[in-house]
């Protein structure tokens, strides 16, 4: 089941243009497309009249037309002209989307277009700071949302999926773990003092001894997390709130469910050294793909297994105090969802 | 102290923070202390339902809840106060002597 009264993001800003993009979100099909002053638009992918996918059509103007018989509709989801009648009907309409252009994504607002505020769109602001280096990427992941928010929330993984870049054994061996919580919001915070940096921090880092590293993840619901992480040479103040002759990155991620066992992995990766160095950005950058190329590969097993063996019996270990809170914050955001949604039927 | 006597020396009591617990061990028991108004207390630190470090939990109103399962206990009697654990905590008698805290190892 999806949380729905969120702004998710629905593509990269990139990937919207003139021709439609057709893209599952929620389990709902949508085309996106942009009008000729370059507004992003969101309709349902799904012709009034006979159920063909929009994104198959094509732009005349700001009006999209469909491929099957060029019903045309306006950026409202209007019908504004059917071929060879000159009644239209007022029920050929389509459903639109809220759409917001931000931090070089593209949102979307699935709920009640009533009640859509700009303002709730969650901080991603680092991906197109200009204090900050960064780039973007999106994944198809083939597991349920809630399997990589799991992820992210335990970093005691990157000891083992990712010891050739991120992770060494320090993570999960040495560290001093934090976990807080609040009605909306569950932060991990962890601390791995004077241990060998791991290998991507030597290579952008340059690091030649022990670091103190740290990794502070501000997760806020649905599927929004922001990590914090870096290190600086042991002992030079990281933990006290110093961070010098170091680095600090933020790992940024916006997961949007496609489907319950499909998701759009949107993240991206920025550091505020050296800013201006595109080949460093693109190396970082490099590091954290293949790390997360990992991951999806671990995530598609785990889901496979899940699709065998419905609601498994799972053990829960020390690691997993973040990922259980967020679930429980999730758990009761969809039980008042769902109420709500009753009491308004 | 003594060596004869079964109280250990556990903690600096400058080292406590209010609703912070301290996760130490006491021979070979997980324990942890806790600092409630200004009262410090000992407790057993592993969960009575599965194995988690209850010191790794959330302190609120004197009560620790389980990082894992939501299990409560009173921190100043051990009381478990909600399931899934049934069990109660041990609790272990506190002595401060200048900066330190001494923890009593029970004598079964």
């Amino acid at each position: 089941m999806f949380l729905r009264n969120y702004w998710y993001v629905a593509a990269s800003n990139s990937e919207v243009g003139r021709k439609p993009l057709r893209r599952t979100i929620l389990g709902e099909p949508i085309v996106l497309f942009r009008l000729e002053d370059g507004t992003p638009v969101a309709f349902e992918d799904r012709c009034a009249h006979r159920h063909l996918p929009l994104s198959m059509g094509k732009l005349v103007g700001d009006e999209l037309q469909c491929h099957y018989h060029g019903l045309r509709y306006d950026q409202n989801g209007r019908c504004v002209r059917i071929p060879g009648q000159e009644q239209i009907p007022p029920t050929a309409k389509v459903r639109t989307y809220p759409v917001v252009e931000r931090y070089k994504w593209i949102w979307i607002w699935m709920a009640d277009p009533a009640v859509a505020d700009r303002s709730n769109i969650a901080d991603f602001h680092w991906l197109d700071d200009p204090n900050w280096g960064a780039k973007s990427s999106y994944l198809h992941v083939k597991a349920n949302w809630q399997l990589v928010v799991d992820n992210l929330l335990d970093l005691t993984h990157l000891a083992f999926v990712h010891e050739s870049t991120i992770g060494n054994s320090a993570l999960a061996e040495h560290a001093n773990v934090k976990v807080t919580r609040a009605p909306n919001n569950v932060a991990v915070t962890r601390w791995i003092i004077d241990q060998p940096a791991p290998p991507t921090f030597v290579k952008v880092g340059g690091f030649t001894s022990n670091v103190d590293r740290w990794q502070i993840i501000d997760w806020v619901p649905p599927a929004f997390l922001r990590l914090d992480v870096g290190a600086t040479p042991t002992g030079t103040g990281a933990p006290e709130g110093r961070r010098v002759n170091g680095i600090t990155m933020r790992n940024l991620n916006a997961i949007t469910p496609e489907t319950e066992t499909t998701s759009h992995y949107f993240w991206g990766q920025a550091h505020d050294f050296d800013v201006k160095n595109t080949s460093l950005t693109q190396k970082i950058f490099e590091q954290i793909q293949t790390a997360f190329l990992e991951d999806v590969e671990v995530f598609s097993a785990q889901q496979q297994n899940l699709d065998i063996y419905s609601d498994p019996p799972q053990v829960d270990i020390n690691a997993d105090t973040g990922v259980l809170q967020a679930r429980r914050i999730i758990d009761r955001i969809r039980a008042e969802e769902q109420s709500a949604s009753a009491a308004a039927q | 102290m003594d060596e004869a006597s079964d109280w250990r020396r556990i903690a600096a009591l400058s080292d406590l923070r209010e609703n912070e617990p301290l996760a130490a061990t006491l021979g070979d028991d997980p324990i942890a202390l806790h600092k409630v108004d200004g009262v410090v207390y000992a407790i057993g630190d592993v969960c009575t339902h599965e194995f988690a470090r209850l010191s790794a939990g959330f302190v609120e109103d004197g009560m620790i809840e389980c990082p894992l399962h939501q299990a409560t206990f009173d921190i100043r009697t051990g009381q478990c106060l909600s399931p899934p654990a049934t069990a109660d905590l041990p609790v272990y008698e506190v002595r401060i002597d200048g900066d330190v805290v001494y923890v009593r190892a029970r004598s079964e």
